[in-house]
């Protein structure tokens, strides 16, 4: 390979150029946010001391405090945070879905001056603030509203009770939020369909929903594995909704780890749990790029 | 261009329905929120007429206008800064796309995953080691801006690369071939082109700002309550009618943006 | 359509000619000695480029994609930096120089106008950066504008241009600066074939009326006889030849460029004695100056000079084959031939003259003096 002076210099320069322009951000991330997590993950493999400040030595206690040793011996609780927590994840995805796809396909359908405007509107909502989001459900779920005398009339829930604080509200508030994020890939997916796929397999003598399954929802697949992911990652890991919705019979992870950092109680236990998080989120980030990779153009679709 | 295949009649007013089915879902919540805000009575459950005394009081209240007055200091400072930095590295990405920088993505996208609520209390646990072994960064509004610029700058420089990567490469070259010096391609082409992305940038990290609370939550001090704070902890107390007016001032903001980027939308294509 | 052109009508002539001459004086040669350039390990776009280039010369880099010609044109403008060799342009070494220092502009094949700036400040840019004066700038951009009669287009936004005016614009924005050379990137690859054959004609007579030197980069080799005064085919980053459109189409130095200017009539040379080849079609005797020792190489047989049945002159080398094909192209009739299973392409002029039919016999006839030598 040649290496005359003016290409050595050429390439210094352009290393520099790379290092000028990268440097800050890069820096700042990883002062900020890399060592932070770094420094949190440490803290999960110390004890808990007084005030809830972590200190050696180190230990696995956190993580059998998280399995539900204490010092009254094993109590389920914290277990079944965890199960909630997923439960409660899967069935709030499962439901964004359902909503999501028509809705998408619908908006794809309409004519394109509206488009914009419709995409808008579902969107409008999440950028107002989650806790203003949520306390609008408070407001309609309380006991003696509308909504939770009519759930009383059917024999939905017992007299008085209300719809909150329930894990129902918990699902209703993580769809509410979510929704946008599950349409707005669906939608860049529908947006792009190939609607030629669509009348070969017509004009092969597909039914229409044989033709749906075999021609467009394949074609739609990377769009919905990015919305599952936008979706199910920061529902796993959420906080506001079950801490406002929820009350204690209905609280998950994000609400488990808080509070050992909130009340200061338990730092070791909080990073214990948050450790589960990020492993539940890179879970869903590698499973979402291998399943793109498969499909083609999921590159794309995680930005 | 118009998907024929499954355009039954039935089919389509059953979608037109669910469409207004869910909008009504979308903006039931907040309608709600601004009923109450009007309303005469002390309870969130009755209505009992029209009053204006809610937007009196909030006005009295000298918390929620320092709160109003941290967020807007907050979102901007961190706005303003994020946008530099963002900008920088998205060009970076841009102009060195070729070669491999998967761990500059990797650390691009890890505040986009990361769950808020690890974000915050990574941060929080940070800060309050760091304040205790070197006196530093007590929490407060610096350790918030410097939150969240961290969770802005991934914004800002994924706008300015796609907008960089949407552009003809040979516009960076003609400003070369006439005779623009460095600074003068910055200043006469760069920045122009970018224009529309870095207000979009900018706007974005904004309403991140204004929307987040978890992260700002765990790394405010005592002083430095926002207005989602605020209200978090009005809520937490228990909720006084006052929360519904400043939610809808809050609301108003958001419809306001959304109108001023539709308008914007329509211009640009035009 | 407007003409670029329309200015220059006969009755300009001498004036043309004296501007032209005068302008040619501030034309620049270029000189290249061993341009070298490759891209990462082993992708080499240039193995060593001597070139010389005339001052005032309409001179086209011709190849196929791939070859080199647009990377040898970027380190003219500055855009690519080359790993090795010397580049001066009218007598300056410019190898080190950034492009903004370099009094050489670039029309680009997409041609890169500012989407963020009006026609009229794209015009502008140019000036405007290298500082000249407000007043100055505003006369020489209405000059331009008025020049390629786009005066009424200079207030709109580039995005409402169509593809035949935004072409226009690029091209003003690069002469505005008066460079001493003018680079060409393909910039009519994106324009349809109508538009494209008229700016073909306009372009040249725009850079004859200037006298500025033009390096103009093309895959067509059409469009580089039009227009060219010479031509330098290039492959693989080697130079194959340079010459006029004729000698490059006439006289290929060697097979590659024979074929890349559109030939299909190559045999290979099986033995040679005197001014006489062997070749799969039979022995074939050539005129005395393309006599060589060697026996090696092709024999390039142009299609149009073949002569079919009819008079053949006495001296001329006479063939027997069998039409297995006819094209009928209108202004001419194309006929595949076989020749001793070997296939042959002849094109006869229309003339009238009575057609032959597939599966004739026919007698074909070659002047000695059409037949060219080429080396492998």
């Amino acid at each position: 390979m040649l290496q005359t002076p003016s290409r050595r210099h050429a390439v210094v320069s352009e290393t520099r150029h790379l290092l000028f322009t990268v440097t800050p951000g890069a820096a700042w991330i990883i002062v900020f946010l890399v060592l932070p997590s770094i420094y949190l993950m440490a803290v999960a493999f110390m004890t808990n001391g007084p005030y809830g400040l972590p200190q050696l030595p180190l230990s696995l206690n956190s993580f059998e405090q998280l399995a539900g040793v204490g010092f009254l011996g094993w109590s389920p609780g914290n277990l079944y945070t965890l199960l909630r927590s997923l439960w409660q994840t899967v069935v709030a995805t499962g439901l964004v879905v359902l909503v999501a796809y028509p809705i998408a396909y619908y908006i794809t359908t309409c004519r394109a001056r509206w488009r914009p405007i419709m995409l808008l509107l579902v969107v409008v909502p999440s950028w107002t603030n989650q806790v203003i989001r949520t306390f609008g459900w408070m407001n309609l779920l309380a006991p003696g509203t509308p909504l939770s005398n009519l759930a009383e009339m059917m024999g939905l829930i017992s007299p008085n009770m209300g719809l909150y604080p329930s894990n129902f509200a918990v699902t209703l508030g993580l769809v509410y939020n979510f929704l946008p994020f599950m349409v707005l890939p669906l939608y860049a997916a529908f947006e792009k369909l190939d609607t030629a796929q669509v009348e070969a397999a017509q004009d092969l003598y597909a039914k229409p929903v044989r033709a749906f399954w075999h021609a467009v929802f394949p074609q739609t697949l990377p769009g919905l594995l990015a919305g599952v992911v936008l979706v199910a990652i920061p529902a796993f890991g959420m906080y506001v909704i079950p801490e406002l919705l929820g009350g204690g019979k209905a609280m998950m992870l994000g609400n488990l780890v808080a509070t050992q950092f909130s009340g200061g109680s338990n730092w070791p236990l909080g990073a214990a749990g948050a450790i589960l998080m990020l492993i539940a989120t890179f879970i869903g980030l590698f499973a979402m790029r291998r399943i793109g990779k498969r499909l083609g153009g999921g590159e794309e679709v995680v930005i | 261009m118009r998907k024929r295949t499954l355009k039954r009649s039935s089919l389509r007013r059953a979608l037109t329905a669910f469409w207004w089915l869910t909008l009504i879902f979308l903006y039931l919540p907040l309608a709600v929120v601004v009923l109450f805000s009007f309303n005469a009575a002390n309870s969130a459950a009755r209505l009992t007429g029209f009053s204006l005394r809610w937007y009196h009081q909030l006005l009295g209240n000298e918390q929620i206008i320092e709160a109003f007055g941290n967020t807007l200091i907050l979102a901007i400072c961190s706005s303003v800064i994020a946008l530099a930095i963002g900008c920088l590295i998205g060009y970076g990405m841009y102009r060195h796309r070729h070669r491999k920088l998967g761990w500059l993505i990797v650390l691009i996208y890890l505040p986009i995953v990361l769950p808020d609520i690890v974000f915050g209390i990574s941060e929080m646990a940070f800060f309050v080691q760091f304040h205790r072994l070197t006196g530093l960064l007590q929490p407060g509004l610096g350790t918030m801006v410097i939150a969240h610029v961290t969770f802005q700058i991934p914004f800002v420089a994924l706008i300015v690369y796609s907008r960089f990567v949407g552009l003809d490469p040979s516009l960076f070259e003609a400003a070369k071939d006439l005779y623009a010096t460095p600074l003068k391609r910055v200043i006469h082409f760069m920045l122009p082109t970018l224009k529309p992305a870095l207000i979009s940038a900018f706007f974005l990290s904004f309403t991140l700002s204004v929307d987040d609370f978890v992260i700002s939550f765990f790394t405010a001090g005592p002083e430095s309550a926002t207005l989602p704070i605020y209200i978090w902890s009005a809520i937490k107390k228990g909720v006084t009618p006052e929360i519904n007016a400043i939610a809808t001032l809050m609301i108003g903001a958001v419809a306001l943006a959304a109108m001023i980027s539709l308008v914007f939308n329509r211009q640009r294509k035009v | 359509m407007t003409d670029l052109t329309n200015t220059v009508n006969t009755a300009d002539r001498a004036e043309v000619a004296d501007t032209a001459s005068r302008d040619r004086r501030g034309a620049s040669s270029i000189r290249m000695q061993g341009l070298r350039k490759q891209f990462g390990r082993d992708a080499i776009a240039l193995a060593g480029v001597d070139l010389d280039i005339k001052a005032g010369e309409f001179f086209t880099l011709l190849g196929p994609s791939g070859c080199g010609k647009t990377t040898l044109l970027r380190i003219l403008a500055g855009l690519e930096e080359a790993d090795d060799g010397q580049l001066t342009i009218g007598g300056k070494d410019v190898i080190d120089m950034p492009p903004h220092r370099r009094s050489v502009n670039t029309v680009f094949q997409s041609y890169a106008l500012f989407p963020h700036l009006s026609v009229r400040d794209n015009l502008a840019f140019g000036l405007r950066m290298r500082g000249e004066p407000a007043a100055e700038r505003n006369r020489k951009v209405a000059e331009v504008a008025e020049f390629i009669k786009l005066g009424p287009l200079v207030e709109r936004r580039v995005d409402q241009l169509s593809g035949g005016q935004k072409q226009r614009i690029a091209l003003a924005r690069a002469l505005v600066c008066e460079p001493d050379v003018l680079l060409l990137d393909e910039p009519l690859s994106a324009l349809d074939a109508g538009l494209r054959g008229q700016l073909q004609v306009e372009l040249q007579r725009l850079q004859k009326r200037l006298g500025m030197t033009f390096v103009f980069v093309t895959h067509d080799q059409d469009e580089a006889m039009v227009m060219s005064d010479r031509i330098a085919v290039l492959d693989s980053g080697i130079i194959q030849q340079v010459g006029t459109p004729r000698e490059v189409y006439e006289h290929p130095a060697n097979a590659f460029v024979a074929r890349f200017m559109g030939h299909d009539n190559l045999f290979a040379i099986t033995a040679s004695e005197d001014n006489w080849v062997d070749t799969g079609l039979g022995r074939l005797q050539l005129d005395p100056a393309e006599q060589r020792d060697a026996p090696d190489g092709w024999l390039l047989i142009r299609p149009e000079t073949l002569e079919l049945g009819g008079n053949i002159p006495a001296d001329y080398n006479r063939l027997e084959g069998t039409v297995e094909e006819r094209l009928y192209r209108g202004s001419r009739i194309e006929y595949r031939l076989t020749v001793n299973d070997h296939p042959l392409t002849a094109v006869a002029g229309n003339l009238g003259q009575r057609m032959h039919d597939v599966g004739d016999r026919v007698t074909i006839g070659l002047c000695p003096e059409d037949l060219v030598r080429v080396a492998a």
